[in-house]
């Protein structure tokens, strides 16, 4: 019995219990010239809050995260509906499936820095609206802003969105549907009021796991992000390595952290409200 | 590539150079498992390039010393290895910006020029320089050195331009490239006159931030990889910002029409040097090294991998005719010509200056 306990609590503690107990650590002392000081100050905490720009640009990160969740919920959700009831050749189907996970092959950096070729002041976009004559200039509102951010992060995230909901709508049985037929309900009335409700906790699960990784994301800001797109990462990422300041970096990876246990229990809670039992 | 890669990140960080670090952590313990004072061995905790093998194999062969190179990605990285002893590295290559604090916290041995003679070869300017004199003491021997360049493309600016205003000007509205980096936050405070660059008051450090934020509207992009800015150059986003060598060269290679502007307020200029980790003086193969990597064949070979700057004097004239041609053009083997300079300088408050220079980030348009 005991044996079989060592896996786990053996990796929980050395990859969780002791990685955050050292962050906490961390977080509540301050440098010196470079030296780490131990102590017990909250002061760490309290920049988080009332220092410009931490919280600004925690909540801007947030911001990007909860726009990309949504948005790769609206793309992916037709997409998944179609992989689940209206491919009827198991190869197609899985030939679907294939090619939503393929693109994770790539680099991510090649993906970013495709969308830089194509949205850029000479880049695709832009000469086919010049050859199509839509613009005499081109449009530079496309690329170095929060526009391009949340578009690059909503196309590299949107795979996870498409996975977690498809597999909520596969468990529909097509025994449910043909009962709604029978008794009556249209199209839109079956979508309305059995497939969509039935789905929500797949994009609830996507929603979490797409708004976190957009949430931490420091590529993309980089790469085609503007003057003003830095995020929470970036800043964590400029305090580790050109500051020297770890314990600032460890307070607000603690603070996004709680935020983060916050919202996952939340939609945790949801996720169980809106489950339908079939 | 290879000098776009490593530069890239030397004292930005990024994601790139975070990688790195944790692929050196392996490499030093390797590096710990094998004692770095063993004879007939030398330890470098260098840039890479620096111990490219066209640098090291002829010297190998010379000496009979063997040289490993354990590669960093930023000054930081050096500083925390150094500190943390154990005798991680017997020369280091940091760059000005933090070679004088390794010296303040007593961890590197001073350098006998006499046992460096062409070192009497080199430009004046990295004669017993300033950073990295303490005591009338010389704690390194100058190494690759360069500029940050403020370019601009002739075709949409002024070929006369002499000054750092025209990156405010309303003109190029969203058209500015500069670097992520607080290197960007001491252009702003040389632009306002302040002479004070690393040290620089609070009051100074709000001045400097409401002019960067005064310069958004204007800003595309801060640009993060040195190959970046060159790329926002020939893809018409950009009409000029700051850059490094290799970026202007490139340009030039292309054939665009760019301008080098000297900006009268003065320009950054970073160097780094050799330096000796204390406890690896006696170490036998350093000095043989250090004289090798300043004779002007060697500093050849390095500019031929990083093309940065070299100090020693009669380097380029073993450079081939198109690359001295090119290291003409950007001034560098003229000492004369390398005036109103910055010499880069480790900036006393750090965090505050990164703190600001985050907050100009984040600041709206």
């Amino acid at each position: 019995m005991l044996l079989w306990l060592l896996p786990p609590v053996a990796w929980f503690s050395v990859f969780i219990l002791v990685p955050y107990a050292m962050l906490f650590w961390y977080s509540l002392g301050h440098t010196e010239d470079m030296h780490f000081v131990p102590g017990f100050s909250l002061a760490n905490f309290a920049r988080v809050f009332t220092d410009e720009p931490y919280l600004g640009v925690i909540l801007k990160s947030a911001r990007i995260g909860l726009t990309t969740a949504i948005l790769s919920a609206i793309v992916a959700w037709p997409l998944a509906f179609v992989i689940a009831f209206h491919t009827r050749s198991a190869s197609v189907k899985f030939a679907l499936y294939l090619l939503v996970i393929v693109p994770w092959w790539a680099s991510y950096l090649v993906k970013a820095y495709a969308w830089k070729t194509i949205l850029g002041t000479n880049g695709i976009l832009n000469a086919t609206l010049q050859g199509l004559g839509f613009t005499d200039e081109p449009v530079r509102l496309f690329l170095y802003n929060e526009f391009s951010v949340v578009l690059t992060l909503t196309y590299i995230f949107t795979p996870f969105a498409v996975l977690s909901i498809y597999a909520q709508l596969e468990r529909i049985p097509t025994s449910l549907i043909e009962a709604a037929k029978n008794l009556g309900a249209g199209g839109w009335e079956i979508f309305w009021r059995i497939v969509l409700p039935i789905s929500v906790p797949g994009i609830i699960a996507g929603g979490i796991i797409t708004f976190s990784l957009a949430f931490g994301d420091f590529v993309a800001p980089v790469l085609v992000g503007g003057s003003d797109s830095v995020m929470i990462s970036n800043i964590v990422i400029n305090l580790l390595g050109v500051a020297f300041d770890w314990p600032m970096a460890a307070a607000i990876g603690l603070v996004i952290i709680t935020l983060g246990l916050g919202l996952i229990s939340l939609t945790g809670w949801l996720e169980e409200k809106t489950k339908v039992r079939l | 590539m290879k000098r776009s890669e490593f530069r890239s990140d030397r004292s930005s960080a990024s994601f790139s150079g975070n990688m790195r670090a944790g692929l050196m952590a392996g490499a030093a313990m390797v590096a710990l498992a094998a004692p770095a004072a063993a004879e007939g061995q030398l330890v470098l905790l260098v840039w890479e390039g620096y111990a490219d093998d066209s640098i090291v194999k002829p010297f190998e062969e010379q000496t009979g010393c063997r040289v490993d190179p354990i590669y960093v990605g930023s000054n930081d990285e050096i500083v925390s290895k150094v500190m943390s002893g154990g005798g991680a590295a017997d020369l280091i290559s940091p760059s000005n910006d933090t070679a004088m604090r390794l010296v303040d916290a007593g961890v590197i041995a001073p350098v006998d020029p006499a046992k460096v003679p062409s070192m009497a070869d080199f430009m004046p300017q990295f004669q017993n320089p300033e950073w990295l004199m303490k005591d009338g003491q010389l704690y390194g021997v100058p190494y690759g050195w360069g500029l940050i360049r403020i370019i601009a493309d002739a075709d949409k600016v002024p070929a006369d331009t002499d000054s750092l205003g025209f990156l405010w000007d309303p003109a190029y509205k969203g058209q500015i490239s500069v670097w992520d980096d607080i290197e960007t936050l001491y252009m702003a405070a040389r632009y306002l006159g302040f002479e004070n660059t690393y040290d620089l008051t609070d009051e100074q450090l709000e001045a400097v931030k409401a002019k960067l934020i005064e310069m958004k509207p204007n800003i595309r992009k801060y640009w993060f990889t040195t190959g970046e800015m060159g790329t926002l150059m020939s893809g018409g986003e950009v009409v000029g910002g700051s850059s490094w060598e290799p970026t202007l060269v490139e340009l030039w290679a292309a054939g665009k029409n760019v301008i080098d502007v000297k900006a009268k307020e003065g320009r950054g200029g970073y160097s780094d040097s050799w330096m000796i980790v204390k406890g690896a003086e006696e170490n036998e193969c350093i000095y043989p090294w250090l004289e090798y990597v300043s004779t002007p064949a060697a500093q050849a070979l390095a500019h031929k991998v990083t093309g940065f700057g070299f100090p020693n004097s009669k380097m380029s004239a073993e450079l081939d005719e198109d690359t001295r041609a090119t290291y003409e053009r950007l001034g560098m083997s003229d000492s004369e010509a390398l005036t109103n300079i910055d010499w880069w300088q480790p900036a006393k408050r750090r965090t505050k200056y990164l703190e600001i220079w985050n907050q100009v980030k984040a600041a709206a348009q």
